[in-house]
């Protein structure tokens, strides 16, 4: 091995240096922008406040949290359809306690998290053994069973209209504004930490090849549990906070309804990018309810466009073309061009991580 | 003994696909598993590391029956293994497939990995240099940085060998090295297979390939998912049955 050694020892192969030096100013702009974006936002309630442009920037931060979620569970190679369902879990848990027990909000908005991740931990297991389109299909009738058991609640749950009287958790909206942008930016740095690190590797590891994984002792079951359980607490976390927002818990805001805004907002993002499905809820959610809203009949027929074209164009969402965009200024300025992976690399080796 | 299996069997419904097998492996040994297409060599290897569950039979590896477990405890008990084909994650580059192969040692927990503590930062520095140890023993510094799916065949092959070698096992199974390989290539596999039994790892391999009864202590051979024989790779060769598994009765003088 003494050879090997002298190899490596002064500073790595070339190939290793030069992967690290491209790394750190890209790292570096990554950090600068979403603390640009961060300050814009946290500044933004002085200039908007108390208008409808707000309620959209709470919504909008609440499905950035449960599309990265969706995402977030998809690295291990799950696409899981019960997203819509996790998140009325969430509420429903929130919600009754809230009205029939008089929980206050600050106790049951964790409670519906914990209630999501339980749920989702224990469905997990037997779904384990489910791949690809068939894991797809199995969570979509879950999805379904679960939205008609909450809506078979009698009274408890209010039926298909709804739990109404959840008691808010302010009277000003500022207020609210400002807890679910400090919700998602929790969630997302807990969701970022967790794939950008060895977790990360593991999970994609799985969803690549489920033998190869398991030969080096990352076992596939466990794994699958834990992506889910994650990705659920937080879907469940926001769920909650929702119907506390919306004073309601409403079949209509969850289950498949919400699943497939999820899947829109995540496939024309980017999938395969940590920013993706922010950048679907920015696309799709707050420029047109800001900008377009007049347009309002005509926007389904919009998004199809919108969705059509992504899927035969751009596999990898608005965040891929990003990307190539990027890659092909930086190829024609010769500097040798980006690696070939777009952003949603696996970094768990980078220096300092 | 390291790995010692007894009246191996499976049955994929009413066929027999691997029937009432031994086979024993000594510490340092270099054992050779050889037999003709479809033999049931893979699935030997697949019942060993617990992909495929067993009808009957025991597997004990150190003194412990592995029968039951599941493939990443037998790869936590110091079993590594290839894979014939796709031994590799393709969307990773080649030095991702290494650095994601040590799960096992060192091992960081959930706790330590997600908070970033410096027993992560520091496993994961160990690691990076391990990778690299293992890449240029096997040959592939240069490709590092590339996606292993855009790996030359030989290349994948080698890398599946990396990623076995990053668990630190104890006993290696390789699934046949060879397949595929041009002859300088073959040359060079077999030197690492040598070079990876001199730094204490017992190799028990599966092939094809003549070639590899070079460089076994030990040879067993398995047609229609029997033992047909064992012993040195020159009695091997000498042995009717084994003549006639591969190329027909007719052959045998």
């Amino acid at each position: 091995m003494s050879e090997v050694k002298a190899v490596l020892a002064p500073g790595g192969d070339p190939a290793d240096r030069g992967e690290a030096s491209r790394a750190k100013p890209r790292r570096w702009s990554g950090i600068g922008a979403v603390g640009v974006v961060m300050i814009v936002l946290a500044l933004l309630p002085l200039a908007i406040s108390g208008s409808y442009y707000m309620h959209v920037l709470i919504l909008a931060f609440v499905y950035v949290v449960v599309s990265s979620g969706f995402r977030t569970i998809s690295i291990s190679g799950q696409f899981n359809i019960a997203q819509g369902a996790f998140m009325g879990v969430g509420a429903y848990a929130a919600a009754i306690p809230a009205v029939w027990l008089h929980w206050s909000p600050w106790v049951t908005i964790p409670l519906g998290a914990v209630a999501a991740t339980v749920v989702g931990s224990i469905i997990a297991y037997p779904f384990a053994r489910l791949r690809t389109v068939y894991y797809a299909m199995g969570t979509l009738f879950l999805g379904y069973v679960i939205m008609n058991l909450i809506t078979a609640g009698g009274k408890t749950t209010g039926m298909s209209t709804g739990l109404g009287g959840v008691q808010p958790l302010f009277s000003n909206r500022t207020h609210y504004y400002y807890l679910a942008f400090g919700l998602m930016v929790v969630s997302m740095a807990c969701m970022y930490r967790f794939e950008f690190s060895r977790i990360g590797v593991r999970m994609k590891a799985v969803a690549q090849s489920h033998q190869v994984a398991a030969s080096v002792g990352i076992g596939e079951r466990r794994n699958r549990i834990l992506a889910v359980a994650f990705g659920s607490f937080f879907t469940g976390l926001l769920g909650a906070f929702y119907c506390h927002y919306q004073g309601v818990a409403s079949p209509s805001s969850y289950g498949l309804g919400a699943t497939l805004l999820i899947i829109m907002y995540v496939l024309v993002g980017g999938l395969n990018s940590f920013w993706g499905p922010s950048v679907g809820v920015l696309i799709l959610l707050v420029i047109p309810e800001f900008y377009f809203r007049d347009l309002k009949g005509d926007l389904p027929y919009v998004t199809a466009a919108i969705l059509l074209i992504i899927a035969f164009t751009l596999p990898d969402g608005i965040v891929g073309l990003v990307n190539l965009v990027k890659n092909r200024i930086v190829k024609r300025l010769g500097r040798g061009g980006l690696p070939q992976q777009p952003e949603g690399e696996v970094r768990a080796d980078a220096p300092g991580d | 003994m390291l790995l010692e299996i007894k009246g191996l069997t499976k049955r994929f419904g009413g066929l027999k696909a691997v029937g009432d097998f031994d086979i024993h492996v000594d510490e340092g040994e270099i054992v050779g598993l050889i037999g003709p297409n479809g033999a049931g060599k893979s699935t030997v290897f697949n019942l060993i590391t617990g992909v495929l569950p067993v009808t009957s039979g025991t597997n004990m590896f150190r003194d412990r029956d592995i029968t039951r477990s599941q493939p990443d405890q037998v790869a936590a008990l110091g079993i590594g293994r290839t894979f014939q084909l796709n031994p590799l994650f393709p969307e990773f580059t080649v030095l991702q497939n290494v650095t994601s192969s040590f799960q096992l040692h060192p091992c960081s927990s959930l706790f330590d990995i997600f908070f970033g503590t410096p027993k992560y930062r520091r496993n994961e520095r160990f690691i990076r240099e391990k990778a690299h140890e293992i890449l240029s023993l096997v040959g592939l510094s240069k490709e590092a940085n590339d996606l292993a799916r855009n790996l030359a065949h030989g290349h994948q092959k080698m890398l599946g060998v990396a990623r076995a070698l990053a668990t630190k096992p104890t006993l290696l199974l390789l699934d046949e090295p060879l397949a595929g390989m041009n002859p300088s290539e073959i040359q060079y596999s077999l030197d690492a297979i040598r070079g990876m039994r001199d730094n204490g790892i017992t190799v028990l391999i599966v092939e094809h390939n003549m070639q590899i009864l070079s460089l076994c202590d030990r040879v067993v051979v398995i047609s229609f998912g029997e033992k047909i024989c064992e012993g040195l790779p020159s009695e091997v060769r000498a042995n009717s049955e084994v003549i006639s598994a591969y190329f027909g009765a007719d052959y045998v003088c």
